[in-house]
């Protein structure tokens, strides 16, 4: 999978950007991508170093089309913690 | 803060205060947590957004300038406690500088009314003279009203009046058609057509005439200016007035209280006298305020003027006003823009500020003041003449404060003006040339 593919944007929420203070980013990733891939594509995209990566499978939500329920996709979101003194500025989605 | 007093013009003061970024800092720290309360940023609850965020939602700008309209007002009163200045309305503000914040601040200042020694003054009355010519003139005038018109067989003159059959037509459009039409034939009438009436004179009873006459290129009413009419007239009846006889017939006839013509003489003459004292009085109370005036020094800010203006832009918006009209539309009706009938009411309204500073100084200098009963008085002579069922109405409305106040400086100001009056006519034994005397 091409670095550019894998991240999607990044999650600017409240609990996110607590978690900031710990060096921890928050992204919503492709859903086929893998641990290291993101870890490359976080170290590429920001020219940061990488120390660990958690990631959650978001489950999709039900949604009412008409009469039936249906399931939004559901995707994946990582959490991207970075050698301590590293920074991203987060801009995109803002 | 640095506050720089930098000059004193007009009664305006010109300050420049510079904020130290520590108290910009705190004011939009101040900024950033009332926002933050009522901005709804996606994935964050209301107040819960950290200010680098709010920052990039709202742009930095914008929340630099919330903390500026916040700061300025809180900033610009501090300084003009710090300068000791009295402002008496709404200063102007303008940013000059943003890193570090530097405004300008003009602040209009109480008017300063340096009295002259109006104590001394003195102005002669115009004399009131009522000539015979003037009430020859009325009377004449009542005998034209009063005028009989009788029948007469000769052709027609000016100032007959003619019965007349009116056909007409503008350009194959019915113009005038009537039939038993009264028309008095008056030299250079502009009615219905210019020279109508002259074509009228010399016509018998009975005769018949077909005429054309083009409307002058500068004819009033746009839409017929140029084109040409075509008349067709048939005299009926001619008329010529005939007036009463100066006698005591005719003052009776004009009121039954007179008896004989010298009665009505007298009475008209007494009117006359009347009226030219009224408008005698006015231009002489005019007159003893601009000797006033002229001996005293104003000096007051320009934002004075523009009130004044405002209040005359809205005193003839509210007569003209029949409905909801807007000002826009008051402005298109008389084809003027806002500018051109403010600049327009400027020398009356500079004027007009003018004299109710200095009235308003000689009363407070004179002491003069309206005791709570006066204004009752007045309020009453004022309800006397309203209709019956919107006493009640009146009154509840002139005992508010407000208007009570409005009613008080009237009163006040009428009272000043007869002080003045009764001191340019009563001054005989002083000085003739009132000097301009400075009066701390």
């Amino acid at each position: 999978m091409h670095p550019y593919e894998v991240l999607r944007r990044p999650l600017i929420t409240e609990k996110n950007t607590e978690l900031q203070a710990q060096g921890k980013y928050a992204f919503e990733v492709a859903r086929e991508a893998n641990k290291p891939q993101i870890k490359q594509a976080v170290e590429k995209a920001f020219k940061v170093k990488v120390t660990a990566v958690n990631v959650v499978t978001v489950p999709g939500k039900t949604r009412r089309v008409g009469r039936r329920q249906v399931l939004t996709q559901p995707s994946k979101k990582a959490i991207v913690t970075l050698q301590s003194g590293d920074k991203i500025e987060f801009f995109e989605g803002v | 803060m640095k506050v720089t007093n930098e000059k004193i013009e007009d009664s305006q003061a010109f300050l420049s205060i510079e904020m130290e970024p520590a108290e910009v800092e705190e004011s939009l720290e101040e900024s950033y947590h009332r926002l933050v309360k009522k901005t709804d940023i996606p994935g964050f609850r209301r107040g819960k957004a950290p200010r680098a965020i709010l920052e990039r939602y709202l742009s930095k700008e914008s929340l630099f300038e919330e903390a500026l309209s916040n700061l300025l007002p809180k900033a610009y009163k501090k300084a003009i406690k710090e300068q000791k200045l009295e402002a008496i309305a709404r200063p102007s503000i303008e940013i000059a500088q943003k890193d570090p914040v530097i405004f300008k601040a003009i602040v209009p200042l109480r008017p300063t009314v340096k009295l002259g020694d109006y104590h001394h003054i003195q102005v002669t009355p115009e004399p009131i003279e009522v000539s015979e010519a003037d009430v020859n003139a009325i009377i004449e005038r009542l005998r034209h009203q009063h005028a009989a018109w009788e029948p007469v067989e000769r052709p027609v003159g000016f100032n007959d009046l003619v019965v007349l059959d009116i056909e007409s037509n503008i350009e194959d459009k019915p113009f005038i058609n009537q039939k038993g039409a009264q028309y008095q034939v008056v030299q250079n009438q502009p009615f219905p057509v210019p020279g109508f009436a002259e074509q009228l004179v010399g016509m018998g009873r009975d005769e018949e005439k077909e005429l054309q006459l083009q409307f002058p290129l500068d004819y009033p009413k746009g839409e017929l200016a140029g084109k040409e009419a075509s008349f067709k007239i048939r005299v009926v009846e001619i008329k010529q007035e005939r007036l009463p006889e100066l006698n005591g017939e005719f003052a009776k006839e004009i009121d039954s209280n007179f008896e004989t013509l010298d009665s009505l003489r007298e009475q008209v003459s007494a009117d006359l006298r009347l009226r030219a004292e009224e408008k005698a009085k006015i231009d002489f109370e005019e007159r003893v305020i601009e000797v006033v005036v002229d001996i005293t020094q104003v000096d007051f800010p320009p934002i004075l003027v523009e009130m004044e203006i405002d209040r005359l832009l809205n005193q003839r918006l509210q007569r003209w006003q029949t409905g909801g009209n807007s000002l826009e539309e008051y402005l298109a009706s008389i084809n003027k823009t806002e500018e051109e009938i403010r600049e327009e009411l400027r020398p009356p309204a500079t004027k007009r500020t003018i004299w109710s500073l200095v009235l308003g100084e000689v009363a407070k200098k004179g002491k003069i003041k309206v005791s709570d009963s006066a204004i009752d008085t007045e309020i009453k002579n004022i309800i006397k003449s309203a209709t019956e069922d919107k006493k009640g109405e009146l009154n509840k409305f002139l005992n508010t404060p407000q208007s009570r106040e409005s009613i008080k400086q009237t009163l006040i100001t009428r009272k000043t003006i007869q002080r003045l009056v009764k001191i340019a006519k009563g001054s005989n034994m002083s000085i003739k040339t009132p000097q301009k005397e400075e009066q701390k």
